[in-house]
């Protein structure tokens, strides 16, 4: 299990939220999430992860609990909700919810111009947002032309551009192809390298054993657990207990180990490609 | 979809809008000002040759696009020219064709329309819809007509993938087998629709307060090649035309 983090960036304490129909968003969730990490939220559908994510970003309130930003409990005011939602950007699950703009150059330099910059500097962020996911080509196109990646694309440069210290995706991978899996993830991992904090919710375990420092596991909108990743691979079994599997690489590693194919205590390979590699070693 | 092959994919795309909704204001003002509808047609042609030629636009396409429009043009044009009742004994169908002075004033009208509707097209299948809301924008329409023009333009692209969805659905299981049943479809198609449109809205609310908006939805403008040149050659070919719509009164 995790240890207890100093300085986290946000923080839930017992946060519990119901929507009007009476179901459960959130159930006395506390969460700590440290700056510079990359967390990922794994949790079964309705589990209450974009429920989750709307309070981080201030869209939705708790209706009892806390939210904490650098410490501070979150101000509901305006002017620091703006203040707020410029730095903690949120990219929604689906592209066709958060694209409202009838093109992509267009939809990109909506979150700037929201922050009141001049048009130049707005000019500036938005090549410099499309450049990064690699859609410059494409910054004239209508978005209703782009394919379903490059519309997930567009939507974290328009995040992006807002230049966000922390960037919370919602399942981003969700109806990807692999390719574009990969993608996401180097643009994920470069930005990471320039220190933001990235919090994703997904379902694939697999990615969130490779991708994540940290696993948080959320069940009924509450925060089961959270796990340093790479201690999941000593505690399949506890962390099978879930009901939402465990990554395959690691349990393979451990049938490797246990059948004495792979020294146990050396580095835990956390995907596909390392397991092989370290299989290879040996061969040679 | 057609419209926006063309308004995206023509010679003149990165022309400023505001020199082609100049050229278009002035092909109107043109069709008004003339008294001849052989003049008027004379200025559809030019406008649709300036399309065709100058833009690029296939003509296959514009062909296809302005169709609709003018066989409209064509059934109003024979409802003005004939009337129509029922009369006489026994009872019967009478065709009454009008005078000669209706029928020039009947061509200059449908004359018109079709110039009217050349304009239009030069426009629409030039410049995208975008620039065109940013146009308006910077003519100072209401902020809310243009957010609602920019939602709608937007949603539209959203609710086709829906039907288009739902119904291959429907159809996948004999929805539309029978008469009855594809009444059935489209009513729960309907409904259907109606719930995503709200949760939608709800959804681009939500999108549009997580990119700290809180106010009317303000997007960058396009940056265009030579805009003072375009608008001087805008104006001059604009004047030209109405100029040509005079003389030959």
């Amino acid at each position: 299990m995790k240890q207890q983090s100093v300085t986290p960036i946000l923080e839930l304490q017992g946060v519990s939220f119901r929507y009007p129909d009476g179901s459960v968003g959130l159930d006395s969730c506390s969460l700590s999430i440290e700056r510079g990490s990359r967390l990922v939220v794994l949790g079964a559908n309705g589990a209450g992860k974009t429920t989750l994510f709307l309070h981080l970003n201030g869209i939705l309130r708790p209706q009892s609990g806390t939210v904490l930003y650098s410490g501070a409990p979150l101000d509901y005011g305006r002017q620091r909700l703006h203040e707020l939602r410029s730095r903690i950007g949120l990219v929604f699950q689906n592209p066709d919810s958060q694209l409202f703009s009838a093109s992509v150059r267009e939809d990109v330099s909506f979150g700037p111009l929201n922050l009141g910059l001049e048009k130049q500097a707005v000019r500036e962020r938005v090549e410099e947002a499309l450049q990064a996911v690699g859609l410059t080509d494409y910054a004239d196109k209508p978005v209703h032309n782009l394919s379903f990646g490059q519309k997930k694309r567009a939507c974290i440069a328009g995040v992006l551009a807002m230049r966000p210290e922390v960037m919370v995706l919602d399942e981003p991978t969700a109806g990807l192809d692999v390719a574009m899996q990969l993608g996401l993830t180097q643009i994920l991992e470069r930005l990471h390298s320039e220190g933001m904090t990235i919090i994703i919710a997904t379902h694939d375990i697999d990615f969130a054993y490779q991708w994540g420092d940290s696993t948080a596991i959320l069940a009924k909108g509450n925060c089961a657990a959270t796990w340093e990743t790479p201690h999941i691979a000593n505690s399949l079994e506890q962390f099978a207990s879930h009901g939402l599997g465990v990554p395959r690489v690691a349990e393979l590693h451990n049938l490797l180990v246990d059948g004495k194919v792979l020294e146990r205590g050396k580095s835990l390979p956390r995907s596909h490609g390392e397991l092989l590699r370290a299989i290879a070693s040996l061969v040679e | 979809m057609l419209i926006e092959q063309c308004a995206y994919n023509n010679h003149w795309r990165q022309v400023p809008p505001a020199a082609k909704a100049l050229f278009t204001a002035c092909g109107i003002v043109a069709a008004f000002v003339s008294r001849s509808p052989l003049t008027t047609c004379g200025l559809a042609g030019i406008m649709a040759a300036v399309t065709l030629a100058g833009a690029k636009v296939p003509p296959f396409r514009y062909l296809k696009v302005a169709l609709p429009a003018l066989l409209f043009l064509a059934v109003s044009a024979a409802t003005l020219a004939v009337s129509v009742s029922w009369g006489g004994l026994p009872l019967r169908l009478q065709f009454q064709v009008v005078g000669q002075a209706e029928i020039a004033h009947i061509a200059l009208t449908c004359s018109r329309s079709l110039c009217g509707i050349a304009a239009l097209l030069f426009l629409s299948l030039t410049t995208s819809m975008t620039d065109i809301i940013a146009l308006l924008r910077r003519l100072r329409f209401p902020e809310v007509m243009l957010d609602i023009m920019t939602l709608g333009y937007r949603t539209v692209f959203v609710f086709l993938e829906v039907i288009h969805d739902t119904r291959i659905a429907q159809m996948a299981r004999l929805g539309y087998a029978t008469p009855r049943l594809a009444m059935r479809s489209l009513g729960i198609l309907t409904a259907n629709l109606a719930i995503q449109v709200w949760q939608r809205s709800n959804a681009l609310h939500q999108a549009a307060l997580a990119r700290n908006n809180d106010g009317p939805l303000i997007f960058l403008e396009g940056e265009y090649h030579r805009p003072i040149r375009s608008l001087i050659t805008a104006t001059v070919s604009g004047c030209a035309l109405i100029a040509l719509a005079l003389v030959t009164i």
